[in-house]
């Protein structure tokens, strides 16, 4: 049977540092995918983990034996995620800028998908990636969070606000106002479409 | 008739709005706000969803690798002073214990003494470690070496380098462990480094790009890892020397 995760933090707690690597080992997977998702960087998913099992440690004597230790550093991860995208912030901006002026080159690529077969919609989903990315860049760190707690991975408002410690109302308006920028948009394409 | 806000739109979509059923009831009564929740379902569904690429498939070892050192210089997390140490002072003694016993049953005479051969009775355990540490670290510099002098432009297939450097890598977290366990300061530092390189190559591509074969070279070079396992290796063959010399003495 596989030791549960509270067992080897137990281990740890007293002083098998080593059996730390089990907990890496576990969840250092899922962890990537929600820091890429919030992200879209896999250097910056990779440090986030790394940063996420450091603080985890650091941290270990406040885990909750009951508890579940995947929600417990998801959190975490979900924090170092707000903070790193918070520092990250003018850099992202100036990369929006910079994508936001008419580029020759984007404009050739999508010329090029569209000698494909179906050249409408790929286009179309083209431009759609390139607007969301656009539009993730307009996001603050708490709203790209909570968005995409909220409607890539599915999390409850409840989880939200815990995991961002704020009330729920908080979480629901930063979802709201999140929805609003990428609407913006995306709505001028999404007409298109239909 | 007060119309929906666009928070509740928003939302509802989700099924967050704190009054979902008046809401409902809402959207059945108002074409307005109904055609503008619509509108909102559909930039939601439009919204192309996050390709995560795979992580590499060594993400966790690496993880691992860049962690134990950061984690060696926290305290951990709750240290149970006197029982903690106890508990590492009786793992000790039971790993001497099995030590001895092994050793003992290994070179204690079983037979009457003087019908052994002096030669099995002059084996020094201390020398059977040297050799074997030095053989290690000459295959890892061998091995090294070879990373360094290939060529980008016709770097082929790594394949058997990787193969060497996976059982190079076994064999390492032994003895970086034994040192560090009988607190040899010179040595561990070395095949710590030693160790991130060698999961470094055994991990790579086996048809690894000029940027990944350039990327290892530089992270053996930076660390002066060549010369300093070469420093180690003759401190290494000096120490095993000396050890030897009391069995040539006693042949003699």
């Amino acid at each position: 049977m596989e030791v549960t995760d509270a067992a080897i933090v137990a281990q740890v707690l007293a002083g098998d540092r080593d059996a730390f690597r089990v907990l890496v080992d576990r969840h250092s997977r899922n962890l990537y995918y929600v820091a890429y998702r919030m992200t879209g960087n896999e250097q910056d998913s990779e440090e986030i983990v790394q940063e996420t099992f450091l603080r985890a440690y650091k941290a270990l004597e406040r885990f909750e034996m009951r508890a579940n230790f995947g929600t417990w550093i998801y959190r975490i991860a979900v924090n170092r995620t707000l903070d790193f995208l918070s520092t990250k912030k003018t850099h992202m901006q100036k990369t929006y800028q910079i994508t936001d002026e008419p580029d020759p080159e984007k404009n050739h690529e999508i010329q090029v998908e569209t000698s494909q077969p179906g050249p409408d919609r790929m286009l179309l989903s083209a431009e759609m990636k390139a607007k969301m990315t656009q539009a993730l860049g307009l996001l603050t760190a708490v709203e790209r969070v909570a968005f995409t707690m909220r409607h890539m991975e599915g999390k409850s408002i409840e989880e939200i606000s815990k995991a961002l410690n704020v009330r729920t109302s908080a979480a629901k308006n930063s979802i709201f106002r999140a929805v609003q920028k990428i609407r913006e948009q995306l709505e001028p394409l999404v007409s298109v479409a239909r | 008739m007060k119309h929906l806000t666009q928070e509740q739109i928003v939302l509802h979509c989700y099924g967050d709005a704190s009054d979902g059923d008046g809401i409902n009831q809402h959207l059945q009564e108002c074409s307005q706000c109904r055609a503008e929740f619509d509108k909102v379902k559909a930039v939601l569904a439009e919204i192309p969803p996050t390709v995560v690429p795979e992580p590499p498939a060594y993400l966790e070892q690496k993880l691992w690798l860049n962690l134990r050192d950061k984690l060696s210089s926290e305290k951990p997390a709750r240290w149970h002073g006197l029982f903690a140490r106890s508990r590492w002072a009786l793992g000790g003694a039971v790993a001497a214990l099995v030590v001895a016993a092994f050793l003992a049953g290994r070179f204690w005479p079983n037979k009457a003494p003087e019908q052994k051969t002096n030669n099995l009775a002059q084996v020094n355990p201390q020398r059977v470690v040297l050799v074997a540490v030095g053989d290690h670290l000459e295959r890892s510099q061998m091995l090294l070496i070879e990373i360094m002098n290939t060529d980008p432009k016709d770097r082929g297939d790594l394949s058997s380098e990787q193969e060497l450097a996976r059982n190079l890598l076994d064999s390492n977290r032994l003895y970086r462990v034994s040192a560090q366990k009988s607190g040899d300061p010179a040595i561990v530092p070395v095949l710590d480094e030693l160790e991130r390189v060698l999961a470094e190559i055994a991990n790579a591509p086996s048809d690894p790009t000029a940027r990944d074969l350039e990327e290892i070279r530089t992270r053996i070079q930076s660390q002066n890892l060549l010369f300093k396992i070469h420093v180690v290796h003759s401190n290494v063959a000096k120490e095993r020397e000396t050890s030897s010399q009391p069995a040539v003495n006693q042949k003699l």
